[in-house]
Order: C-alpha cells, then sequence, then structure tokens
C-alpha cells in the first residue's frame, strides 16, 4: 500500500491552498479529484478582494484563461421589492470574475501537489497513527492508500464529511442555488456590478450578472421546490420590473446543493482526529454566498496546521481550531448583526450606501430586509444568532462548543 | 539568446513597468500591484546534471531530507519552502565554481546567513541553498587603522568576542545573536547607535564578492564602486558576499537612562531632537502601551553624559521611572476600568526591566555586551516561532502619521505589541546604495523606522492572521508612498508602488546584467 503525508479529497480552491502551504513544506501530498480535470463548477465566479490577493500572494499573478468576461465586477448592487436601488463598491478596487474550471486547475496545478482525478473518495478509517484512505478510479478496482493526514476539501456535501458524521447533512438546512444562461435582448442591470434581490417571492437568494456575453438568472430556494418554475418566475420578475429582455435560456443550465448556515451560528465542523474538513464543508460562507475567499484562507489554515502538527508533534485537531478562529471570527462577524451595525465586517461598505438614500427610502429598505428575513423564520436561527452576537462581545471570540 | 515574450516588450513600448497589463482590471487591488516581477518557480529542470558538475568539482550537495529539513522556514515562520540541495560555504573559490555551474544549468540558488529573516527571503523555494555561516572566521583586526577583515558569514556576536581581546567593537549591527555580517550589509540593519553611525550596512570599506556568473571582485567606494553600491543594501540580488572589511572603534560600555512618556507624539519629537543635536550616542523608543512609553538615551563616555544632563535633560518632556509611575498611578486611581493595563505594566515592570538590566553585564551603572542583553530580551518577551516585526521607513516629516497609523493597525489585531522606533543617520556619499533599499527615497540627513512587533503571550496566531497583520501595516506604506525594510517573498509585490517603475525597472536591467540566468536569490526581488 503506497504511504503519503496528506490525502486531500477535492480539488477546488481550498484544495489548493492546503496543497501549497503542505508542498511547500516539503509534505508528500495527493490530490483525489472525483471528476476529470479541469472540470466544470457551478459559481458565480466573483472572488471578494481578500481573495484575490490571497491568490496573487500564493500563486502569482492571475493568466487571463482564468477569467470570465467581464474579468471584474466592481461592487454589488442590491434590490428591493420596493424598487430601491443600492449599489456598492468594493474596498480596494474590482474584483476577478473567475472561471472556475480553469482557475481551480491553475490553482491545484501552481501548487505542486500530485493529482489523481477521475478517483472517487470512499471511505476512510483511521488509527492513532494514520489514517487508511480508500478510493477508486472510475473504472477501476477501489485502492487504498496509507497518509497520517486526511484533508476533506470536497464541497458542501462532503464525502468525507459524511464518513465522519453520517446524519450531519440531514440536521442543517441544505438549499439549491440554480443558473441559467440566456442570450441579451437587451439589459439595464449594469454589468460591472453583481445583483442580488432582497426579495421574499423571488426566493431565499436571487442573483443576476453578465457572463461571456449572456446574463445569468439565478435562483436559491429550499431544496424540495422546482427549479424551473422558480427560473420563470424570477426571469418574468425581471422583464416586468427592471426591463430586463432576455431570450430563452440555453440548454446549458446548471445546480447544485448548499449548505447555510453553520456561519451564521457558528456551528462549523473541523473533522475528527486525523481527518480536517476544510472550505465550504466546513460551513464557512460570506455574506451574499461568496466561500471562494473563506476556502482559500480556510484551504490554507488547515495546511499549515497539518505542519505545524508534524513539526511540533502535537495533535492537529487542537492546532487547526487554534489556528482556525481567526477565520471563524471574521466570517460569522460578517452575519453578527452587532458587527453589520457597528463595525464594518464586510468588504463592501453597506452602512455607507444605506446613509446615501434618502431617509424614505431608508426606511423602505429597512421594512424590506425585515420582510425578506421573514423568509428565513422557519429555521429558528434568530435567537441562536442574537446569542452568537452577545458572546462576541462580551467575550471577544466565539465559543468553539458548537464547533463538531 | 532567447527573445523575451511578447507580452513583455509590449508592455514595455506601452509604460515603463515590464509588467504585462493586468488581466482583472486597470484598478483592480488598488495599491497592490497584482504582479510579482518572477512568478514561475523553478521545477527542477537540470538538478541531477548541475549536481553531477559540482561533485566533479568536490562540491558536497547535501541533498537528504534531514539537511534540507532544517532550512524549511526562516525566523518568521510564514514562507515555507525545501531547497533540492544544500551547500555549506567553505570559501571564495568554491562559491564562485558554484555559481559558474549554476548559471549554466539556470539552477536558483538561495544565500543564506542567520535565516533571521521574516519573509522567506533566506528560504529555499527549491533550487540550490548555499548557507554561509561554514564562513565565519575572523581573518585580520587592524588596530591602528581600526578596520577587521571578516568572513561573511559568522555573526555579529562573534565578531564582537573576537574584537573585544583587543578591546575593540563593531560600530553598529541588529541586536541579536544570530544575524550575520553578510546578511545585514545586503539589507540594512539597524542599532539604537544609528543616528550616530548609521545603518549597520554602511560600516562596510571594502568587500569580497563572487558576482552571480562567478567572478570573484574585491569592490569599495573607490574600487569597482558601482558593484560596492549593488550590494551594499541590495538584498543579495548581485553577488555573495564572502569577506569584508569593517570599520570599528575602541569598545566602551553603556552609561543607560530611560524617559517615561504617557504621549507617543511627544516622545517621538524628543527622539528627534535628540538625534539632531547629537546629544547622546544611543537612542531608541520602545512603546509599552499607547500610554506608556520609553525613551532609551544612552552614553559612550562619562564625559558625553554629564555634559546631557546637564544641558539637554530639562529640555526632555519625559519623566523619570518613579515620577511616571505616580502620574501612572493617578491616572489609573481616576479610571478605576483600566485595570488590566495597570496589571500589564506592573507585570512588564516585573518581568522585562530586570532582563534589560540583569546584574551580570552591569557594573557601576555602565551595561556590558549590550547586543547579549537585547537579544535575550528581544526573544524572550517578543519572540515566537514566527518572528512577525513588519516596519515602515520615512522620512521625518511622515514619520509621526506612520507610527500613529501603524499602531492603530496593531492595536486592531493584538492586545499588547511594542513599537521600536529609531533614527537612522544617512550617508550623503552614499545615497547611490540607497536605491531600492530600505532607505526611503526622500529621506535626507535622517531616515527614521518603526517596527510593529506584536507580543502573543502564548496566544495562537494563524499564519493567515499574521500575514493579514502585515499587509495593513504595508498598506499604510504605500499609502504613505514610503519605504521599508522587508522587501522578500510574499511582500515584493509592493515593490513596485513603494519604489516606482522606474527605479525597479532600472535595477531589473542591472540584475538582467549582472545574472542573465536570474538565479540567485530570485524570489526576493527579481
Amino acid at each position: 500500500m503506497r504511504s503519503v503525508d496528506v490525502v486531500i479529497v477535492g480539488a477546488s480552491l481550498a484544495a489548493a491552498a492546503a496543497a501549497k502551504r503542505l508542498v511547500d513544506a516539503g509534505l508528500e501530498t495527493v490530490i483525489l479529484e472525483k471528476q476529470v480535470l479541469p472540470r466544470h463548477k457551478i459559481c458565480s465566479g466573483i472572488l471578494s478582494p481578500r481573495g484575490e490577493r490571497f491568490l496573487i500572494e500564493n500563486f502569482g499573478p492571475l493568466p487571463r484563461k482564468i477569467l470570465h468576461e467581464p474579468t471584474s465586477c466592481r461592487g454589488v448592487t442590491f434590490h428591493f421589492p420596493s424598487r430601491v436601488e443600492m449599489p456598492m463598491d468594493f474596498f480596494g478596487g474590482p474584483t476577478p470574475h473567475l472561471h472556475r474550471k480553469y482557475s481551480d486547475h491553475w490553482a491545484i496545478e501552481q501548487s505542486g501537489a500530485e493529482v489523481q482525478d477521475d478517483t472517487s473518495f470512499l471511505s476512510q478509517e483511521q488509527s492513532d497513527e494514520h489514517v487508511i484512505v480508500k478510493a477508486r478510479k472510475r473504472g477501476g478496482e477501489a485502492f487504498e492508500i496509507k497518509t497520517r493526514y486526511l484533508i476533506g476539501a470536497d464541497g458542501p456535501v462532503s464525502p468525507v464529511l459524511r464518513s465522519l458524521y453520517p446524519k450531519y447533512h440531514n440536521q442543517i438546512p441544505m438549499f439549491f442555488v440554480g443558473q441559467k444562461f440566456h442570450e441579451i435582448i437587451d439589459c439595464p442591470l449594469d454589468d460591472e456590478y453583481f445583483h442580488f434581490w432582497f426579495h421574499p417571492d423571488l426566493g431565499h437568494y436571487t442573483w443576476s450578472h453578465a457572463r461571456d456575453g449572456r446574463q445569468i438568472v439565478g435562483v436559491g430556494y429550499k431544496i424540495g421546490d422546482k427549479f424551473h418554475d422558480r427560473h420563470r418566475y424570477v426571469a418574468k420578475y425581471f422583464e416586468e420590473k427592471h426591463g430586463v429582455q432576455l431570450k430563452p435560456a440555453d440548454h446549458d443550465h446548471e445546480g447544485c446543493s448548499e449548505n447555510f448556515g453553520p456561519s451564521l451560528i457558528n456551528r462549523y465542523v473541523f473533522g475528527k482526529g486525523r481527518v480536517l474538513i476544510t472550505g465550504q464543508a466546513t460551513g464557512f460562507l460570506n455574506m451574499i454566498g461568496e466561500g471562494m475567499s473563506c476556502a482559500l484562507h480556510s484551504g490554507a489554515i488547515a495546511g499549515e496546521s497539518v505542519v505545524d502538527a508534524m513539526l511540533r508533534d502535537r495533535p492537529v485537531q487542537e492546532i487547526y481550531r487554534q489556528n482556525i478562529a481567526s477565520e471563524v471570527r471574521r466570517t460569522t462577524d460578517q452575519w453578527n448583526p452587532l458587527k453589520i451595525a457597528f463595525a464594518k465586517p464586510h468588504e463592501a461598505d453597506f452602512p455607507k450606501a444605506l446613509m446615501a438614500l434618502s431617509t424614505s427610502d431608508r426606511i423602505k429598505v429597512m421594512k424590506d430586509i425585515w420582510s425578506f428575513l421573514k423568509l428565513y423564520k422557519e429555521f429558528k436561527w434568530g435567537r441562536q444568532m442574537a446569542a452568537v452576537s452577545i458572546q462576541r462581545l462580551i467575550r471577544g471570540d466565539y465559543s468553539q462548543k458548537n464547533w463538531l | 539568446m532567447p527573445l523575451p515574450d511578447t507580452a513583455e516588450t509590449h508592455a514595455v513600448a506601452h509604460s515603463r513597468s515590464s509588467l504585462p497589463a493586468d488581466p482583472v482590471a486597470p484598478d483592480a487591488l488598488m495599491g497592490i500591484p497584482r504582479q510579482q516581477t518572477n512568478p514561475k518557480r523553478w521545477q527542477g529542470e537540470l538538478w541531477a546534471e548541475f549536481v553531477q558538475a559540482l561533485t566533479q568539482q568536490d562540491i558536497e550537495v547535501r541533498e537528504q531530507r534531514a539537511a534540507t529539513g532544517v532550512y524549511v522556514t526562516d525566523a518568521g515562520g510564514l514562507a515555507h519552502g525545501l531547497p533540492h540541495g544544500v551547500v555549506v560555504a567553505k570559501s571564495a573559490q568554491q562559491i564562485a565554481n558554484l555559481m559558474k555551474s549554476a548559471q549554466q544549468f539556470s539552477i536558483p540558488v538561495t544565500v543564506r546567513g542567520g535565516g533571521l529573516t521574516t519573509e522567506g527571503e533566506s528560504v529555499a523555494f527549491g533550487g540550490l541553498l548555499l548557507d554561509m555561516t561554514g564562513m565565519s572566521r575572523v581573518l585580520s583586526v587592524n588596530k591602528e587603522s581600526l578596520t577587521v577583515r571578516t568572513q561573511a558569514g559568522i555573526f555579529w556576536h562573534l565578531l564582537a568576542e573576537v574584537l573585544r581581546r583587543d578591546g575593540l567593537d563593531y560600530l553598529s549591527a541588529p541586536l541579536n545573536l544570530t544575524s550575520s555580517v553578510g546578511g545585514t550589509l545586503g539589507v540594512g540593519g539597524i542599532d539604537v547607535n544609528s543616528s550616530k553611525h548609521g545603518c549597520s550596512a554602511d560600516q562596510a570599506l571594502s568587500l569580497q564578492v563572487i558576482t552571480p556568473t562567478g567572478d570573484i571582485v574585491e569592490c569599495s567606494d573607490s574600487e569597482n564602486s558601482e558593484l560596492f553600491e549593488r550590494i551594499i543594501l541590495g538584498y543579495g540580488q548581485f553577488g555573495v558576499i564572502t569577506e569584508v572589511t569593517l570599520r570599528i572603534r575602541p569598545y566602551t560600555p553603556l552609561r543607560m537612562h530611560y524617559y517615561y512618556y504617557a504621549s507617543l507624539n511627544d516622545c517621538v519629537e524628543d527622539l528627534m531632537m535628540l538625534d539632531a543635536t547629537q546629544a547622546c550616542d544611543y537612542t531608541g523608543i520602545l512603546t509599552m502601551m499607547d500610554s506608556a512609553i520609553t525613551l532609551l538615551v544612552a552614553f559612550d563616555s562619562i564625559e558625553r553624559e554629564a555634559q546631557f544632563m546637564a544641558e539637554v535633560k530639562s529640555t526632555l518632556r519625559g519623566y523619570g521611572e518613579l515620577m511616571f509611575g505616580l502620574r501612572l498611578a493617578t491616572s489609573f486611581s481616576w479610571r478605576p476600568w483600566k485595570w488590566k493595563e495597570a496589571l500589564f505594566l506592573l507585570r512588564r515592570k516585573r518581568e522585562l526591566f530586570p532582563d534589560l538590566q540583569p546584574g551580570h553585564h552591569m557594573s557601576d551603572g555602565q551595561m556590558y555586551d549590550r547586543t547579549v542583553v537585547f537579544s535575550r530580551a528581544v526573544w524572550k518577551h517578543w519572540g515566537d516561532r514566527h518572528m512577525v516585526i513588519p516596519d515602515l521607513a520615512t522620512n521625518r516629516d511622515k514619520f509621526v502619521e506612520a507610527v500613529e497609523r501603524g499602531n492603530a493597525v496593531c492595536r486592531k489585531y493584538f492586545p499588547y505589541y511594542t513599537l521600536y522606533c529609531v533614527g537612522i543617520r544617512l550617508r550623503e556619499d552614499h545615497q547611490a546604495h540607497y536605491e531600492l533599499s530600505s532607505i526611503p527615497p526622500d529621506a535626507t540627513g535622517f531616515a527614521y523606522g518603526c517596527e510593529f512587533e506584536p507580543m502573543y503571550e502564548g496566544q495562537i496566531y494563524s499564519r493567515d492572521t499574521l500575514q493579514s497583520f502585515k499587509n495593513e501595516i504595508y498598506d499604510v506604506g504605500v499609502e504613505l508612498e514610503t519605504s521599508y525594510y522587508r522587501f522578500g517573498g510574499m511582500m515584493k509585490g509592493y515593490i513596485r508602488r513603494a519604489l516606482g517603475d522606474a527605479v525597479v525597472e532600472k535595477h531589473r536591467a542591472l540584475k538582467k546584467e549582472a545574472d542573465p540566468a536570474m538565479i540567485l536569490n530570485r524570489d526576493v526581488i527579481f
């Protein structure tokens, strides 16, 4: 059986960041990816400025081929049922519009780790000294790798996480997000911005932006509804209220499941023993659903924690949880009402944009946000978020007790 | 000869920068030019042939993991990287042969002294690591002309030990026992007497340098002066320093005094006044908290001390320890909710002060071996696996703003931290040395430097947090259009912004000429 230092499951940005840290420190690292690389990935591709900085500092300048057209995004525009619009520019200038198929592959290649693509993770079994990972190349026999550490960077429906906690995914609300691509007849929405709707009728997560000459119409809702009906409703709303005239959607529509919630109530999952969970699988998600910068930073922290654990001969979970606390603070602050009101946890200035509105518009916006939040009432997060916010205020930090 | 790629030449035609246009947006990530100068990493091509060539010349390359693993990171502990092999420096001829082969096979060579860099400048991301500590002998001491000739891999402290036998001392060096002479001359180096003697690199009289193409060259202000200009404060881009002739001086113990301030602004102003009038031989600021700042003042002789006490002391706005303690006590009695700060200060007084004046290094009120005392105190009270000490260097006018803004960044990240500020006397005749260095281009007479040193107090911070902290400090530098000391590794993206395309392009062209394969210390600047 082959024996390595670290196996990473998944070949996304989190995996690339972790691999970079591990390979730099001279650890033998193998990445298992179930698809053939470069692989397609559904994503808005709008990276936050913090994430862009991480890419440049760690992987070098971004090549043109990893970007969509338009290549950058200037900021976010919020739309409300009362028809008020709130554009906000990112701090630090426009950010890249990543083509995830190529950006992820580029980052993985830059990391220098060995990749086995078209290979699925099947199961893992850990002992005090190592983890035995079982995997299978498509069409081939299952094989085993002995590794000192296993990192699960395999997204919202993480098989590695499932192998640790089989019931985890039933316990958190899962959403479906899907996007369709339309040829544009006429689109008054500014193509330099990512557009987001706080509209309870449209769904839990409704967005639109330009990509490679087409317009994306995206919808997100709790799993159980019908994608095509939801999409049709949103497209009609865009046409009626915003004058967005689009041709019927092309056939390459796409969708995926998303976890959403752990960041709000500080209930992340970081793994067990020698198995670390990182990236979106842990539950990291910034406000407005940007997960790539969290993936990069948490992935890097997972990688450096393994390096530290080996150099200092300490339990990796202990080190990972100490190191990850800063990323938890930053991400959960984004959802913390006290922080939103009195600090600037986001990478665009929401309070300033709000104050730039007229008083009557401001009241409308606050009302609209409130009615939008009521859509989330069924998850019973309100009280938990309040408790978490007060804890942050008094202790200066979030508790680690809720983490899995 | 390979042609430069077309995107590069295209960009040169349109701007002063050789970087290709940013594919994201011209104004993306404002303040940080996104392009590193040499983003491609070397992937191990021709390594076996290179090792064979070295072995034939009797140069031992250590490739075992146990030998390369000890160089995996530097004092900063943020950048990690493994060399393919390590060579321990033995002689100038050996290094010259090594550089010739490296040039022939295009193998990156990273030169390392004490490994005290903080941005990975002395970490090899593949390629060959040249460990200079093998060349650490003092060659000759000239007591008449007050000069010493030494090999460059020696640590300053070892050099001091040799000089002390003859009652001599070096002029100025970093307060650290394991910083090497060659490494310091390559980057600058500050000491509490830099306001009198200048930065450490300025005390070098002449150097023996191995150029990137493997020539052994002697250089000084009069001989090969252009190479001398490039090597001093040159971040190891233009050659490997193997031998050094330094100015030295008679050894003197220190007569130390501390003054305490409640306002950073007052303290900085007093420091500048002392530097401008040269009223004392050593000056520096060490902060404990925003409301408790220490000004260190010290003298080489009784006469200087007496003169200061008679003429200058009364103009200082700081207090003695007792008076300041009383003031603080009063202040805290009005603000009882700040009890944590009071406890911290008491703890500092109990733990740190004795370490700054240890009995076995004191005699008759004078301190012997200041480097030993300060280095031990630094590593004991500020040291960690991560020496994260971003700094800003400015001219006189911008200094207060730089310090205050940096201080605000520290406050955001750490409960306790220390600022260490010193003045650096500049040499008019060395202006050319200062180009593309830590010395801010707009400084005349004096430059001022401030290091921002977090105190971890047992708390663990991720590399990611520490990197964000440094980024914010450097962003202040970029906004103030000033310089900073630590270039290499992850921070090199800032260089163009800090120093401008024209200077960077000029030096890049010089580098390309001196080092055609661009192999020497290649991840530091170019």
